[in-house]
């Protein structure tokens, strides 16, 4: 199950989810900036406060570190 | 194996000057630590002709696709941290490995400046921000500081009105140097208050930011801030210290150039923000990477 924590307004934000789109990765989307529970497990999980956090089955990647996020999702182009 | 070119920085004018150079056949290596640097936070770009409106990420994303059509090597994920040239060889290192070339473009442009205080980096992500646009939202109804009077710190502010409940604006200098509509904006709204000639000596917290120091410049007293968020943005730098036993560096730190991007190196080339030239926009820095990959080609046709 993948999670993305974003808000509406962060340019890395829309990049990750195009590029999951992209890579037809299904995920839900999930906008902190209008749910502070969202926001306190964000915080939780990834130890600070930048948007994005993608939450992969558990394993959490801080910011669009594209390198990771394809190792963790076995995307190879 | 001797490239023809290296080139550092993968922005607009290192992807553009890699562009120019494969179509001129020469043998080219790429090196840079991303696509993109500033361009990155532009959520739109009007001013690229061709193209009405497109996001930062969007642009280099497209650029960096046109590059790839050509025949050019590519090292991303990697810092350059000296070059040296011995007998007219160019040798780039980069953290793991050394790589030469006969001719190099610096084409690394420009970062955030930082403060360089305490808790700045060890606060990064836990209440120390750079990005207003993608964190402002994590400070509703809190207090919280933005360091920098400029037009970019202002525009911090101003992303920080719909969520924070309190914002300190602290600018170093004795004034504001805001535009007055963003300023106009920013005192209309009844929650920001700026405080001029301070300089801020500290954030502090445990987990995450509780607040920071800042002092009066004339009388050098002390004050503490309770904020639960620092926004730093106090412009960009240059950083072209991995080459300065062949460059020239103006007060700024940017690489003095000649207008065809020479610099006082020969073969050695410098484009876009990380050089010295005026005006700092993506289509000046793509045209900047032109001139130095033809600059190249005509000084590797001589040499």
């Amino acid at each position: 199950m993948v999670k993305v924590y974003s808000t509406p307004s962060c340019p890395y934000c829309v990049t990750l989810k195009n590029f999951l789109k992209e890579h037809k990765i299904q995920f839900e989307d999930i906008d902190v900036s209008q749910n502070e529970i969202a926001q306190k497990e964000m915080i939780d999980k990834s130890g600070q406060m930048g948007v994005p956090v993608i939450d992969i089955d558990g394993q959490i990647v801080v910011g669009f570190d594209q390198e990771r996020i394809k190792q963790i999702l076995k995307i190879t182009e | 194996m001797i490239y023809d070119l290296i080139i550092i920085g993968g922005g607009p004018a290192g992807i553009t000057a890699g562009i120019y150079a494969a179509r001129k056949k020469l043998k080219t290596l790429i090196i840079t630590k991303d696509w993109g640097g500033q361009i990155n936070r532009a959520s739109e770009i009007h001013n690229w002709p061709g193209t009405r409106v497109i996001s930062g990420m969007g642009l280099i994303g497209e650029m960096t696709e046109h590059m790839k059509e050509y025949e050019i090597e590519i090292r991303k994920g990697k810092e350059v941290i000296d070059i040296d040239k011995k007998d007219n060889i160019f040798t780039v290192r980069d953290e793991e490995k050394e790589h030469e070339a006969r001719t190099v473009i610096i084409a690394s442009g420009k970062i955030p400046r930082t403060l360089d205080i305490p808790g700045e980096d060890k606060f990064r992500g836990k209440g120390v921000c750079v990005c207003s646009t993608c964190d402002a939202p994590m400070y509703k109804d809190k207090e919280v500081a933005v360091i920098g009077g400029g037009n970019a710190g202002c525009g911090a502010a101003i992303d920080l009105l719909k969520y924070a409940k309190k914002i300190y604006v602290l600018e170093f200098l004795e004034e504001m140097k805001a535009d007055p509509i963003i300023m106009d904006k920013l005192m209309k709204s009844g929650k920001v208050e700026c405080y001029t000639n301070v300089a801020v000596k500290e954030i502090k917290g445990k987990k995450f930011v509780e607040g920071l120091v800042y002092e009066n410049r004339d009388t050098g007293k002390q004050t503490e801030l309770n904020v639960a968020g620092v926004f730093i943005s106090v412009g960009m730098m240059a950083k072209a210290g991995f080459a300065e036993k062949l460059v020239e560096l103006n007060q700024i730190g940017e690489i003095v150039i000649d207008k065809d991007n020479y610099t006082k190196t020969p073969g050695l080339f410098a484009a876009g923000d990380i050089s010295d030239i005026k005006y700092e926009q993506i289509v000046i820095a793509a045209g900047e990477g032109a001139k130095a990959a033809l600059a190249v080609t005509d000084y590797l046709k001589k040499n």
